[in-house]
């Protein structure tokens, strides 16, 4: 019985303890100034990343929450919550029911668009509000160091004269993003979309197939290839920027685009709100974003990760999402993917 | 730098008091986050971020090493204890973890399990520390027909875990693998068997399946027995082993690591697969198979190891290669990114201290945790001592809160407490769950891996057969599965003739 | 006919892949893999057909093992699988300490545990002790009515 009762005594002390430090936390003093229309939070803001821990959603959404926080750019607390399941399904599904509340955003990425256009969500982009996009990220197409294509129009000459022969590894499912990326420009650089050989691995096995020969071409983001490429293990085809990146290594990538093919593909991250958010509150948190976005530490952040910088307000976002599904959908309707 | 000069650097890192400290705080933590349902290595490295931004990298790596080797194994106490896994790499553990425990041996499964991991971990160091690079070769030498060829080795070993019919663990092992095809179809992007609800598009998790089938079905039997008064399964029983129990373990402790090591290095394989065919490659080469699952010193020890071991090989193409060979390697390669450190090909030139006080760490990591763990034993064995009652309250709690930590979302828990009714009505009618758990793991990926071949192969099978290393594994596969059907054939035709006699 | 467990079982199997078999017929096909995502379903279809049916047929090795449950102690499982489902449809709507505790201290008392204060504080402690401890590692468990 006495040694019951110390345990219960241990666990009381720590719950006290995480009691004491968490509203030590979130005891600051709350601001209700609304003049002149203003909108400012009242109480704690949550980012849902619509992903398990670990992923590049939940990463981004984390960082985001503790620059927003420790620069004391938005004064309240920001918690991220997890909501996995259905490659984001789920968790739109959960940020669609909190119709109109302010306190609740969600990150984002193209899955936004290739989900519901796959058929696998009941929401699109367009049942939610876009506040700020924040940064942007792009795909690389590498092969093996010794392969015999050094450039992309080498790779797409040999895929015109047989599909059959070469492989494409992504760590997606056919119509998610590694694949739909590669068929976008390969679509821009003539090829018969419908003959390109496609297969998907998990957990690091994309790379892995494309340094034992397996497959032959690996579709992926361009941070993934930079160590490999400077040991000298693969080399990089094709960026799919607009411009060639910036920085070590990457400066050496060259773009679809100076290859003659007209195409891009951005890897865009950003945050969106539930449907019918107050346009006060979408002008409160872009200016927000937009300091995050200026901010020294989040360029530190995001030079680390190798993202680039790609601030857009709510309107441009929009126009931009409206632009981007459109080429998506022409894609996986050829493909016969689209529901 | 050769490698005793950059251990040598390694260890002047990791035992600066600082070093020390960080490492320690680091094993406490993960030990509590790998007990506490869910809780697993994943979300503790994935929480570990932001709070390790901006510090030394050096430090903040000892920290999250330790994090992640404390999650391992603190996940096996709550498998021993209540048979129910805190996470997927302790599944195996239960298996003879808990009767074990209901035997009144808490106590030395506990131990068994700590100094297992013990071994398995630092057996699989010593590896990583002198053959990482040799290893690398290893770990891209799989490509999908050598994947097939060993996920169907490992299936054809499934017939092992039946006692008794080996038709209902046939059954069972079919089921297994059809849940396993829930979820969208990686190579095609159809979604399989969802009936249009978005919670199953990622097909089902592990950990929900095995509390389920496990730790929820043995609930009912806690219920059946409440009211009993103190039973044998209070006592926690002695902590020693014996030497008899040492010698029993010893061999088992160095193959499982070796294989275990091994499978871990394999990317996409990882500590769960590695445990389960710890498992199942320890009960064939035992001499008493029928002792297994029902408390043998070797299920524990096996699995225990393996998995632990795993985790170091798991960081022979993380650290080596740069390839994130699991989720939790994945978490570790994005915690790496933050600190400024790309793992790749040239970590170990670019940043050897890096690399060498990982390693340095993981020696000392899993000292620390046994000297950690074997005093704590005592103590967490006291959850026996909780009334049955309360007892089955808090199993049922924990088996709740371990599933909604993986996906936050009540779908799971439904999901959860219908494979508790499903494993259940498996014991009514003596249907065997392991093999279940064992096609449910190893079916996903074997079908991917085959269907990956295929593509590359434009459909043609020969694939398999020219490849050297998939052929002989699947040479071994059927092998292993016809050759006790010849040894029973052949026992029944001396049995006929014994009896014409 | 149908005298033994397995007989019984067998047919349900039976009809389980019967159904698996038509969700996989139905499957969408997609045209760019030489093995489609319907293949194997129909291979495992089949195969629990046919184990199925030889679990009809084949002599049972364990007969005569019937398990008798008492009714005392159905009902007490199907109770708690009742609680449980409570549990699962209360719990982000009046959050996650408020139902544990009620969970526990219900289930307990429901199987007998009579030591009612010991049985309270456990039951106020513990949720209180998990919740603070995941939002320490910020990980937000359901927050539901209570203020904090």
């Amino acid at each position: 019985m006495k040694k019951i009762a110390a345990i219960l005594l241990l666990v009381f002390v720590m719950v006290i303890s995480a009691a004491c430090s968490s509203s030590s936390s979130s005891g600051k003093p709350e601001k209700t100034t609304k003049s002149n229309g203003e909108w400012q939070p009242e109480k704690a803001i949550e980012i849902t990343a619509p992903s398990g821990a670990g992923g590049g959603w939940d990463t981004t959404a984390r960082m985001a929450a503790k620059v927003l926080s420790e620069n004391k750019i938005i004064d309240q607390n920001i918690g991220v919550v997890n909501k996995p399941g259905g490659g984001g399904a789920v968790g739109w599904a959960y940020i669609h029911s909190k119709k109109a509340d302010p306190y609740k955003l969600f990150i984002t990425s193209p899955p936004m668009l290739l989900v519901p256009l796959n058929g696998q969500s009941q929401f699109d982009y367009k049942d939610f509000t876009p506040i700020a996009n924040v940064i942007a990220d792009y795909a690389a197409f590498a092969v093996k160091a010794d392969a015999k294509w050094n450039n992309l129009n080498e790779l797409f000459a040999d895929m015109k004269k047989d599909p059959s022969k070469i492989t494409i590894v992504g760590a997606s499912s056919p119509g998610s993003m590694d694949h739909i990326q590669f068929v976008k420009i390969a679509k821009a650089a003539g090829i018969d979309i419908t003959k390109i050989k496609y297969v998907s691995d998990q957990d690091g096995g994309a790379l892995t197939q494309i340094l034992n020969g397996s497959a032959d071409v690996y579709s992926t983001g361009v941070a993934e290839t930079v160590e490999q490429v400077k040991a000298g293990k693969i080399k990089v085809l094709g960026v799919t920027s607009e411009e060639r990146l910036k920085g070590d290594v990457l400066s050496d990538f060259p773009t679809a685009k100076e290859q003659g093919i007209d195409a891009t593909f951005v890897n865009w991250r950003g945050f969106f709100g539930p449907p019918d958010m107050d346009k006060n509150a979408i002008a409160y948190y872009e200016k927000k974003f937009k300091e995050l976005s200026d901010s020294a530490e989040w360029d530190e952040i995001r030079q680390k990760y190798g993202w680039d910088e790609m601030y857009m307000n709510s309107s441009e976002y929009k126009e931009f999402l409206k632009k981007e599904n459109n080429e998506i959908k022409t894609l996986l309707e050829e493909l016969g993917l689209a529901k | 730098m050769d490698v005793f000069h950059g251990l040598l650097s390694g260890f002047e890192v990791a035992l600066s008091l600082h070093g020390l400290l960080f490492v320690l705080i680091g094993v406490t933590v993960g030990t509590f986050i790998g007990m506490i349902p869910g809780l697993g290595p994943i979300t503790a490295i994935a929480v570990m971020i932001p709070i390790t931004y901006g510090m030394d990298p050096a430090l903040a790596l000892l920290l999250m090493a330790g994090v992640y080797y404390g999650a391992a194994y603190g996940g096996a106490s709550s498998s021993i204890l209540l048979n129910a896994p805190g996470t997927s790499e302790a599944v195996a553990t239960s298996f003879d973890g808990y009767p074990m425990a209901k035997q009144g041996k808490a106590g030395k499964a506990l131990a068994t399990a700590a100094i297992a991991s013990f071994f398995g971990g630092t057996i699989s160091i010593i590896f990583l520390t002198f053959l990482a690079p040799t290893l690398a070769k290893v770990a891209i030498s799989f490509g999908p027909p050598e994947y097939f060829a060993l996920m169907l080795m490992g299936l054809t070993a499934l017939s092992s875990l039946s006692d008794g019919s080996t038709i209902k663990a046939l059954i069972s092992a079919t089921i297994g693998f059809m849940i396993a095809t829930v979820g969208i179809d990686s190579q095609t992007g159809t979604p399989r068997f969802t009936f249009g609800n978005a919670h199953l598009l990622e097909g089902i998790d592990f950990l929900v399946l095995a509390l389920g089938l496990f730790a929820l079905a043995e609930v009912t039997s806690l219920i059946i027995t409440r009211k009993e008064k103190v039973g044998k399964s209070n006592t926690i029983g002695s902590l020693k082993l014996t030497k008899n129990d040492f010698k029993e373990i010893t061999p088992t402790v160095g193959r499982q690591s070796v294989l275990g090591f091994v499978i871990g290095v394999l990317p996409g394989a990882g500590g769960t697969i590695a445990s389960f065919l710890a498992y199942i490659s320890e009960k064939k080469l035992s001499k008493n198979p029928d002792e297994f699952g029902k408390g043998a010193i070797r299920g524990v020890a096996a699995p225990e190891s393996a998995n632990n071991a795993a985790s170091g090989g798991a960081f022979v193409p993380l650290l080596s290669l740069g390839i994130p060979g699991s989720g939790t390697t994945a978490v570790m390669l994005g915690a790496l990114m933050v600190l400024g450190i790309q793992p790749g090909p040239l970590l170990m030139g670019d940043h050897p201290d890096v690399f060498w006080g990982v390693i340095a760490s993981m020696y000392i990591g899993n000292i620390l945790l046994l000297v950690l763990n074997l005093p704590l034993i005592p103590y967490i064995s006291k959850v026996l001592k909780v009334p049955r009652p309360l007892l089955t309250s808090l199993v049922i709690v924990f088996c709740l809160i371990g599933v909604y930590g993986i996906s936050f979302s009540t779908f799971d828990l439904f999901l959860l407490l219908g494979f508790g009714v499903l494993g259940y009505i498996m014991r009514l009618v003596h249907f065997p769950a392991s093999p279940l758990l064992l096609a449910f793991i190893l079916g996903g990926m074997m079908e991917q891996s085959f269907r990956q071949a295929l593509t590359i192969s434009n459909g043609s099978l020969s694939i398999f057969f020219t490849n050297p290393i998939a052929c002989v594994l699947i040479i071994i596969a059927f092998a292993s599965f016809l050759v006790p059907i010849f040894k029973t054939l052949r026992r029944k035709a001396k049995v006929d003739q014994s009896v014409d006699m | 006919m149908l005298n033994t467990t397995n007989k019984k079982t067998a047919v349900v199997l039976f009809f389980v892949s019967i159904i698996y078999l038509i969700a996989s017929f139905k499957l969408p096909s997609y045209a760019y893999v030489p093995i489609d995502s319907n293949v194997i379903p129909i291979g495992l279809g089949v195969i629990l057909l046919i184990l199925s049916i030889a679990l009809f047929f084949i002599k049972d090795e364990k007969t005569g093992e019937k398990v008798k449950l008492p009714k005392e102690d159905l009902i007490a499982i199907l109770v708690v699988v009742g609680f449980i489902l409570i549990y699962i449809f209360l719990l982000e709507i009046i959050g996650f300490i408020l139902i544990t505790a009620l969970f526990i201290f219900f289930c307990s008392w429901f199987l007998g545990f009579k030591k009612y204060i010991t049985n309270a504080i456990v039951s106020i402690v513990l949720p209180f002790a998990i919740y603070y401890l995941f939002e320490a590692l910020q990980i937000q468990l359901p927050q539901g009515i209570l203020p904090f």
